[in-house]
């Protein structure tokens, strides 16, 4: 198990550090001068100039990314060129609307995806299936960013059941705070919510045609009961693995859902770094995410092992 | 005239592509009974027993003319009734695969269950009374078998456990499909003379599918011969072991030529 942790963990480092280097090299490509954008088109050439020297664009980009680098390695990631502030303070104010977005909308699409996959998996090629089906399809077909701007429209300046702009910060009261972003987070749970249905319904109907779907008929236990504790038990790991392989899609799904509502979270700090040109900020922001990301995984692998007896005793047969 | 305990006629069975795998099959077990069914491999022996209990999937087309279990016609059952008589009086082993214990289960919380189910005993009734039986099929660890997940156990021990739940709710009938075929052979012994205890001791009454035509001989008092989907030959053990009539019987017993000239009391 510890073998199996330090090898994920190394991978995981070994896919950030390409990253980061990646990243690095494609916005030293992009045409543009952030020295010139911070500053203003009515510069002087002198202030510019020094302006460079000091932001150390005048190096070529390996000594850049190797002062990047070494700067990350003791837990530095720089200072934003655009808002002048430590990019680690500035991730940490961003995240909490990112986390609540993400949480809330995984809280909206799982549940309702079990109810669905599991429905249409047991009443399989009947009415609800057909309609867990419709939704599935629905949710994939839809754009997110024109499902974003209709319900803006529609239920913000329309109804004006939620604010149309703007986050409110847990500290000004749970519910407020949940109200600003639920028409956000919903745009992001239909996004999320096609997979999940089709995932949890295939693992369902292939749970159900196990042998021991069989011993449960032999066994006279009612629909229900072989149903809530042998078919659902058989049908839990791949769903598992989905739900967190899900979380890039969110946090991508975040920067368009954060533009548009004009949520200040991680993904509008990301738009505005690539807009800008801030390379140290959209670096740390990168590394941030992918990082979460990485480490999600690693950490729902390792959970799959300890979940699935299978895989944690595959080994000891007689 | 014996109480019938189960009773199937004229059972035909199609797949998807209207390929007949069962051609008109009737299967009877009287109380008292230790029968067996023989024939190759895929001459339908198991769907028909699966028939038998209704066990068979949707998909498959599958007619019968009468089908009785425990003496009550099952089409004039409720689904509930049906639930309970199968699930309390009858007993199933089913041909050993690799799946049919629930593998992110633990076998104490799976093979007490029917048991808890409908004699509304508990938990802990149920585990002492899995463990004895567990013992009685030649477990020698019973507590370590049901603190484990199946894929923990070796496929002799799975199949075991399949016997041992089998026989949680002291079924009038039990139904085992070469339920021997994964043990070693003293283990076989063992579970063939528990299968003989119930059966003498205990009044229960077997239906039994096998390969194996000498342990067929020595246990069963009564045999079925299936061969491509149709019984071929049926009656009584020594009369059918004695003069077949059918030629696939007599190719049968042919193959093991122990049998005919009588030296098959070694077993056990
Ligand atoms: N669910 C199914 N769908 C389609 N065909 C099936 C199905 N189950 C069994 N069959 C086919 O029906 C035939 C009879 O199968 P069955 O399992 O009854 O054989 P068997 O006599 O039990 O053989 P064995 O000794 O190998 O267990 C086989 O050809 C098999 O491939
Ligand atoms: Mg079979």
């Amino acid at each position: 198990m510890l073998n199996f942790i330090v090898k994920r963990l190394f991978s995981g480092l070994v896919v950030l550090f390409f990253i980061s280097l990646v990243t690095f090299i494609v916005l030293m490509w992009i045409p543009g001068d952030p020295a010139l954008l911070s500053l203003g088109t009515d510069a002087t050439p002198e202030k510019l100039a020094e302006l460079r020297e000091s932001m150390g664009l005048n190096l070529p980009w390996y000594e850049q990314y190797y002062q990047w680098l070494t700067g990350f390695l003791v837990g530095n990631l720089g200072n934003s060129y655009v808002f002048g502030e430590d990019v680690f303070t500035l991730l940490v104010q961003r995240l909490p609307v990112t986390i609540s977005l993400a949480v809330l909308s995984m809280a909206i699409a799982i549940p309702i995806a079990i109810v669905i996959g599991v429905l249409s998996a047991i009443y399989k090629e009947q009415w609800i299936d057909y309609i867990a089906r419709s939704v599935m399809q629905l949710g994939d077909a839809m754009p997110q960013f024109w499902l974003a701007l209709v319900f803006l429209v529609f239920f913000s300046a329309g109804l004006g059941w939620f604010p149309v702009a703007g986050f409110t910060p847990v500290e000004e009261g749970f519910f407020a705070s949940l109200h600003s972003i639920l028409l956000p987070s919903i745009v992001l749970a239909i996004g999320q919510i096609g997979p999940l249905i089709r995932i949890i319904r295939s693992s369902m109907l292939s749970s159900l045609e196990q042998d021991y779907m069989l011993m449960t008929s032999v066994n006279g236990f009612t629909k229900f009961r072989s149903i809530g504790k042998y078919a659902l038990r058989g049908a839990i790991i791949a769903p598992l693995t989905i739900i967190a392989m899900q979380l890039a899609g969110i946090l991508g799904g975040a920067v368009l859902v954060e533009s548009i509502f004009a949520l200040p979270g991680l993904g509008r700090l990301l738009l505005m770094a690539v807009e800008q040109r801030d390379l140290i900020l959209l670096q740390g922001i990168v590394i941030f995410v992918t990082g979460t990301v990485v480490v999600v995984n690693m950490v729902t692998d390792i959970l799959y092992q300890i979940v699935n007896p299978m895989i944690r005793f595959g080994g000891s047969h007689e | 005239m014996m109480n019938r305990l189960l009773h199937l006629e004229n059972l035909n069975v199609k797949d998807t592509h209207n390929h007949e795998l069962v051609k008109g099959v009737s299967l009877d077990l009287y109380e008292h009974e230790f029968v067996g069914i023989v024939g190759e491999s895929g001459s339908g022996k198991t769907l028909s027993v699966k028939a038998a209990l209704h066990l068979l999937p949707n998909d498959l087309g599958v007619t019968f003319e009468d089908s009785e279990v425990l003496g009550k016609s099952i089409i004039d059952l409720s689904d509930h009734e049906k639930r309970r008589l199968i699930g309390s009086g009858i007993g199933f082993v089913p041909q050993n695969t690799v799946a049919f214990l629930h593998p992110m289960i633990k076998i104490k919380h799976q093979i007490g269950d029917a048991f808890i189910y409908h004699t509304k005993a508990n938990k802990k009734e149920a585990l002492q009374k899995a463990e004895e039986l567990l013992v009685k099929v030649g477990i020698k660890e019973p507590k370590r078998v049901l603190h484990s997940y199946p894929v923990q156990l070796s496929g002799g021990m799975k199949q075991r456990v399949n016997i041992a739940m089998a026989l949680m709710t002291d079924p009038k009938v039990i139904i085992a499909d070469e339920p021997t075929t994964a043990l070693d052979t003293v283990v076989q012994k063992q579970v063939m003379q528990l299968f003989n205890d119930l059966y003498t001791n205990d009044g229960v009454s077997i239906l039994f599918i096998s390969h194996d035509l000498k342990i067929v001989k020595r246990f069963c008092n009564r045999i079925y011969v299936m061969h491509e989907g149709k019984v071929v030959e049926s009656g009584y053990t020594s009369e059918v072991f004695a003069d077949p009539t059918h030629s696939y019987t007599k190719k049968l017993l042919r193959l093991i030529p122990s049998l005919k000239s009588g030296r098959t009391r070694r077993l056990g």
